[in-house]
């Protein structure tokens, strides 16, 4: 079954990897639609796209984690089928995840050996990882232990595994993600030799400047569909973001929903030069500045990852701020505590709406008193007063229409959408100055996510500022009155609804120029 | 493969048909184990029973050998229901033991039975403070309690062993047989504890106040601000730092609580039964220790401690009423072991389903 | 906490060496009848605070009990509870085999005391006797231990021929006048065959902590000494001069056998003639109380075999010096002795009175050490 690819007898014209019309559903999803995908031999081929467009379900198709539902791949002409990551590895495809799959406590050599069967011989591990390392300018010390490794060093500890197989085709799922400019520097280098060298790169990214630095083609996904192969020589940043986001934008916002009416004289939240870092330290947030009005919608967007969840708990004051001020109604708040936030009128919504915005094995009324609970009329005194907290569940369930048998169910047993309608009545029910929603409809179906929106629209229009982050473009546009790009910890552009360009936006989000000084 | 999966609907009745199953079970695989080790299942279960409930000053015995397990207990109980795993309940205990009995050695004879109020708040202050330790490291230095409370019973049997052996504190009996041999200088008769008398059985009055306190940590735990904040720790710590509570505080707190209770019960172990500061005796007790089983089996519910605790207290006493010639004392262990693992395994079964499960499913 | 020095009326001089439970009739309270259980034996119990199998002390008194079974057959029924805590616990216990019909019981360790004597008030027509306890006025309570500091004495003649470099590293329990008196027994031993040795001292604050014992007879071997000295009740201290190939003394057990390559010889107890006599006197209705102090001459106490490394001609001095002790020609505290600081303790010609033996709070010279101010 092993046929590797061998350079020696590779025709150039004949593309190393070839795939064509795979498709590939998941229950209620088609991931894959009738994708083409060809890399030659000797290039750095980009697969670009948004989040969810396709671009992980296409590797893990091509390194067996996935079986195809239809069509084929060919490897150096040959119609092949891959069952395993193993198996795909036996046919020199090679794979450097995004999380790295190093053992920390093992030497380099250890780690990349790893999974070879025999005696391991230390010496001759090193060596050969010391010169497969020279070889393709990765230098790394193989008798360091992993953990006494930078991430750019781990990173390529991976890439030596790959090439010790001898993979002629190498995947990397947003292998910058992780690095600083200058590691990614030196691996947009070592990427260019290995394809110089005569092997294929296949690059996984959605930013944009990245893409045009080291690639050769380009491949846009969309929606689960290629839409288009261009040489990076003859293309732009622009047309890419095109590509990548330019789909046929549903405007419903004016969909007959009343919107609300602004108060752009009340500036209810104010955040200025807000910076803070993420769970392993490093800079998330780099100087954000927002302004929202009473009754004003602003959708903040952007490839995830590039500091929304910071900003959304920087500001709700779950996440310590590093720098910057964030004002509520005028009034300047510490951001020490949580508390404070809840005190000032500020309602947050986060991303993981089961484990930090619920307690999960509490019941449902417990949950809706979960800030609640140390006021009158729910607690008198040190008590907490069990007829306060089940009268206000009954009026909430009511209210918002939460499904369910009953006030004391464990909220984990309830689905998606009543999750986020259990979360959502406790917020709004705070009658708050500010809501903050992270990805507020993210894992729902159309139902829920129907609600969600017009209790984010009701919310407004009750004269609450909402700060909706999400990922989820035509959600912007279709709640928003102003639109924010969010691009490595910064707001690079804030767009009105009227005016919004979507490839401006894409652009934005890849990194592409700053439009305008005037943000 | 077999899976654990939580049960979403537990019938009512489960909650003490499940712990009386388990028992029975326990007694059927112990029968074998007795036949096997050459004696009468019969006999030996009557003489439990016996030695535990029916025979003259039994329940007495029972009772006292009960008390401290009761306030162990309750500390373990307390701090588990957070998550938060205070292991330190031994040297709680004896910190506790040092400050009820230091007092009732200062003011005890000056003061009478009025000192028994201040033995059992300096034993709580005093056990809260040497808890709330490791509950400060826990919360602002993120140091697993598991360990740093382990050590603090190393320390605390260290100053009780200083305390009587190492050095003339005053803890320590200085003249007639204490010339002799290193022994702890009783408390006053008039600081000693009561007992009262329920028809035959005496109570030491430590078991009344541990049950008093056990209803009142229930209250605490089920109708209280407090108690909701520290459920919803326990369940989920971001949900808890979301919705403001000061997680770091809690878990402070809740160790105070839990070394506090501790303390009493070291307090009580001076008061009602000892009258001495022993920390010999306290070491190989383990009272500590057996908390953290008694807590368990009482599926850390505060009142079911009470119970819980009586039955390992007789079973403490039989067991050693059992023991003898022909039947040595690690078949007594294997037999308590045996309930105890019944007790478990019935807990585990009344709230997760076994399930066999496809490999495909896993790896998917 | 297992053994307690004796006693305050012992101090007083009240009570008698000699009086070892000789038979004399009269005034049991419990006549034979009553003692004796359906079938005729006597029941007999004995309460240990650790594991018949510690390899020390609990095993010691129950290979006394074993000799008991042996020597009386079927007259006696006996039984033992092991590793019973010192606390509110063991009334409990002591409850039970009053209630299982035992008509005389041992409890082996000072801490079970207080409920001893409890329920020897309660229980009149039961026998108490209680190892290393605290003489008492109970009329049906005895206490019982024995002279260790004579059989130390001896051993530590072999100590002092043994050693080359003149220390002797001693790993001690507490600073209480019974291991002191040891200590101070056993320094005059090594200096009667090696005046110029000198016996230098760690407090291990515990009478059973292997890993501490063993530690602390490393650190006195690292520190010159090339002869330890067991004080405690474990082996471990033999287990370290194994491995460091030195001489070692033990403590209450013979493991001779277990450390042959460094075994010289040890201070043992022979309870099983004791516990005989006493069980027998219950049978026969002439059970006496006493505090009882035995003795090399009373066979109570003696010296474990001696191991390969001690000469025949150290074996010869330290027989001869043991057959001088039996016959009380030999005292190990006659004058004269002098203390640490060199002042004199006892004049040549006097002998160290009981009294301050029992209460002994300082060290011969010769011994490195001090005994913590308490």
């Amino acid at each position: 079954m092993t046929t590797s690819l061998d350079m020696a007898t590779a025709d150039a014209t004949v593309p190393a990897v070839a795939m064509s019309g795979i498709t590939k559903r998941f229950p209620g999803v088609i991931a894959n639609h009738d994708v083409d995908f060809e890399v030659a031999v000797g290039e750095v081929h980009a697969l670009l796209g948004e989040n969810g467009a396709g671009k992980s379900t296409l590797s893990n198709v091509l390194t067996g984690l996935y079986h195809p539902d239809g069509g084929e791949i060919r490897l150096a002409g040959e119609v092949v089928r891959i069952g395993s990551p193993r198996e795909a590895l036996a046919r020199g495809i090679g794979m450097v995840h995004q999380h790295f799959r190093l053992v920390p406590t093992f030497t380099v050599a250890e780690n990349v050996m790893l999974g070879h069967t025999g005696r391991f011989n230390r010496r001759a591990a090193e060596d050969r990882v010391a010169e497969i390392g020279e070889e393709h300018g990765l230098p790394v010390d193989p008798s360091a232990k992993i953990w006494q490794l930078s991430v750019g060093q781990q990173q390529r500890v991976e890439i030596l595994k790959a090439l010790e197989r001898d993979a002629r085709v190498l995947i990397l799922d947003e292998p910058t993600a992780v690095l600083t400019p200058q590691e990614a520097e030196a691996l947009f280098v070592t990427l260019r030799r290995m394809a110089a060298g005569g092997r294929s790169v296949i690059f996984i990214s959605h930013k944009l400047d990245e893409v045009m630095a080291v690639s050769d083609r380009v491949t846009v996904l969309r929606d689960g569909t290629d839409v288009g192969v261009v040489e990076v020589a003859t293309t732009s940043a622009r047309d890419l973001a095109r590509l990548m986001v330019g789909r046929d934008v549903v405007f419903n916002a004016d969909d007959g929903q009343e919107r609300a009416s602004v108060d752009a004289d009340r500036i209810v939240l104010r955040v200025r030069d807000l910076c803070a870092a993420d769970n392993r330290g490093r800079p998330a947030l780099n100087g954000v500045d927002l302004d929202l009005a009473a009754g004003e919608i602003v959708a903040v967007v952007g490839v995830s990852g590039n500091g929304q969840r910071e900003l959304a708990e920087a500001i709700c004051g779950t996440r310590r701020r590093t720098g910057g001020t964030v004002e509520v109604d005028g009034q300047p708040t510490s951001g020490r505590d949580p508390r404070e936030m809840i005190a000032k009128g500020v309602s947050h919504v986060p991303e993981d709406r089961l484990h930090t915005g619920l307690s999960p094995s509490a019941s449902i009324e417990e949950n809706l008193v979960l800030k609640s609970y140390r006021r009158p009329p729910i607690s008198a005194g040190p008590f907490v007063r069990r007829r306060a907290v089940r009268r206000n569940a009954e009026t909430l369930i009511e209210r918002f229409g939460v499904k369910t048998t009953g006030p004391t169910v464990s909220t984990r047993l309830l689905s998606g959408g009543n999750v986020q309608k259990v979360l959502l009545a406790r917020e709004f029910s705070a009658a708050p100055k500010v809501l903050v929603a992270a990805s507020p409809t993210r894992g729902l179906d159309v139902g829920a996510i129907e609600t969600v929106r017009g209790l984010l629209l009701d919310a407004s229009r009750s004269g609450t500022a909402v700060l909706l982050i999400t990922e989820e473009l035509d959600e912007a546009l279709a709640l928003a009155d102003r639109v924010a790009v969010i691009y490595e910890g910064r707001i690079v552009g804030v767009v009105d609804r009227a005016s919004a360009d979507l490839t401006e936006i894409g652009l934005l989000m890849g990194g592409g120029r700053p439009p305008a000084e005037e943000l | 493969m077999l899976r654990l999966e939580r049960r979403v609907d537990v019938p009512r009745w489960w909650t003490w048909a499940v712990p009386v199953a388990s028992v029975l079970a326990a007694m059927v695989l112990g029968a074998v184990l007795i036949v096997s080790s050459g004696n009468d299942p019969l006999d030996v279960y009557r003489r439990i029973f016996e030695s535990a409930v029916l025979g003259s000053g039994s329940l007495s015995g029972t009772v006292v050998a009960a008390t401290p397990l009761l306030f162990t207990g309750l500390a373990a109980a307390a701090a588990f229901r957070m998550g938060v795993f205070n292991i330190g309940g031994e040297g709680q205990f004896i910190i506790g033991a040092i400050a009820g009995a230091g007092v009732a050695l200062r003011f005890g004879e000056s003061m009478g039975a009025g000192v028994i109020p201040l033995m059992i708040v300096a034993a709580a202050v005093a056990g809260a403070l040497w808890a709330a330790i490791a509950g400060a490291l826990r919360a602002w230095f993120k140091t697993n309690e598991i360990i740093t409370s382990l050590m603090l019973n190393y320390i605390a049997l260290n100053i009780g062993d200083y305390l009587i052996f190492n050095s003339e504190s005053s803890w320590r009996l200085l003249e007639g047989s204490g010339r002799m041999f290193p022994q702890g200088k009783p408390i006053d008769t008039s600081a000693e504890w009561p007992f009262s008398h329920v028809g035959p059985v005496d109570f030491p009055f430590g078991f009344w106040l541990g049950v008093i306190i056990a209803i009142v940590v229930w209250v605490l735990y089920r109708r209280t601000r407090f108690g909701f904040e520290v459920k919803v720790i326990a369940d989920s710590p971001s949900a808890a730092t979301y919705a403001g509570m000061r997680a770091r505080r809690t878990i402070v707190s809740v160790m105070a609580l839990s070394g506090a209770l501790a303390g009493i019960g070291g307090a009580s172990d001076i008061g009602d039964t000892r009258h001495v500061f022993d920390p010999k005796g306290l070491r190989q007790s383990g009272y500590g220790y057996t908390g953290i089983v008694v807590a368990a089996l009482a599926r850390l519910n505060p009142v079911a401690v009470v119970p819980v605790a009586l039955l390992m207290g007789g079973l403490n006493n039989a067991g050693r009423a059992l023991q003898g010639r022909d039947f040595p004392a690690g078949l007594v262990g294997t037999l308590q072991g045996l309930i105890l693992f019944c007790a478990l395994g019935g807990e585990i079964l009344a709230r997760y389903r076994v399930r066999r499960v496809a490999k495909a499913v896993l790896a998917s | 906490m297992k053994r307690s020095a004796f006693v305050s009326s012992l101090l007083a001089g009240a009570l008698l060496l000699s009086a070892c439970g000789k038979s004399e009739s009269g005034s049991s309270s419990s006549g034979e009848s009553d003692a004796k259980s359906d079938g005729g034996a006597v029941k007999a119990a004995w309460i240990y605070v650790g594991p018949t199998n510690d390899g020390g002390w609990t095993t010691a008194h129950d290979n006394g009990r074993k000799a008991v079974e042996k020597a009386l057959g079927d007259k006696v029924e006996t039984t033992f509870k092991e590793n019973v805590p010192e606390g509110p616990e063991v009334a409990q216990v002591i409850e039970d085999l009053v209630k299982d019909g035992n008509k005389i019981i041992f409890a082996t360790s000072f801490g079970f005391g207080d409920a001893m004597m409890a329920a020897a008030k309660k229980y009149p027509d039961v026998k108490f006797e209680h190892a290393t306890g605290i003489p008492n006025d109970i009329e049906n309570f005895s206490t019982y231990f024995g002279a260790g500091e004579q059989s130390l004495y001896l051993s530590g003649m072999a100590a002092g021929a043994e050693t080359k470099k003149g220390v002797i590293g001693f790993v001690a329990p507490f600073p209480i006048p019974e291991v002191v008196r040891h200590i101070n027994a056993y320094a005059l031993g090594v200096q009667s065959v090696n005046p110029s040795a000198v016996v230098r001292v760690v407090w291990i604050n515990n009478w059973f902590d292997p890993p501490k014992e063993r530690q602390a007879a490393e650190s006195l071997v690292a520190g010159g000494a090339d002869v330890i000295a067991s004080g405690g009740d474990s082996p471990a201290p033999g287990e370290a001069a194994k491995t460091l190939g030195v001489g070692w003394t033990g403590y209450d057990s013979d493991q001779s056998t277990n450390f042959p390559d460094v075994w010289l010889t040890a201070a043992v107890y022979d309870w099983g003639p004791y516990y005989t006599e006493h069980v027998q006197s219950v049978i026969d209705g002439d059970w006496k109380k006493q505090d009882y102090y035995g003795s090399i001459a009373d066979g109570f106490t003696d010296i474990a075999p001696f191991g390969t490394r001690v000469t025949d001609d150290t074996k010869a001095k330290i027989e001869a010096k043991k057959d001088e002790i039996k016959s009380g020609d030999f005292d190990i505290f006659a004058g004269p002795i002098v203390d640490q600081a060199g002042a004199e303790k006892v004049a040549a010609g006097a002998s160290l009175p009981f009294g301050d033996q029992m209460s002994i709070d300082w060290f011969v010279k010769g011994v490195e050490g001090d005994i913590p101010k308490s």
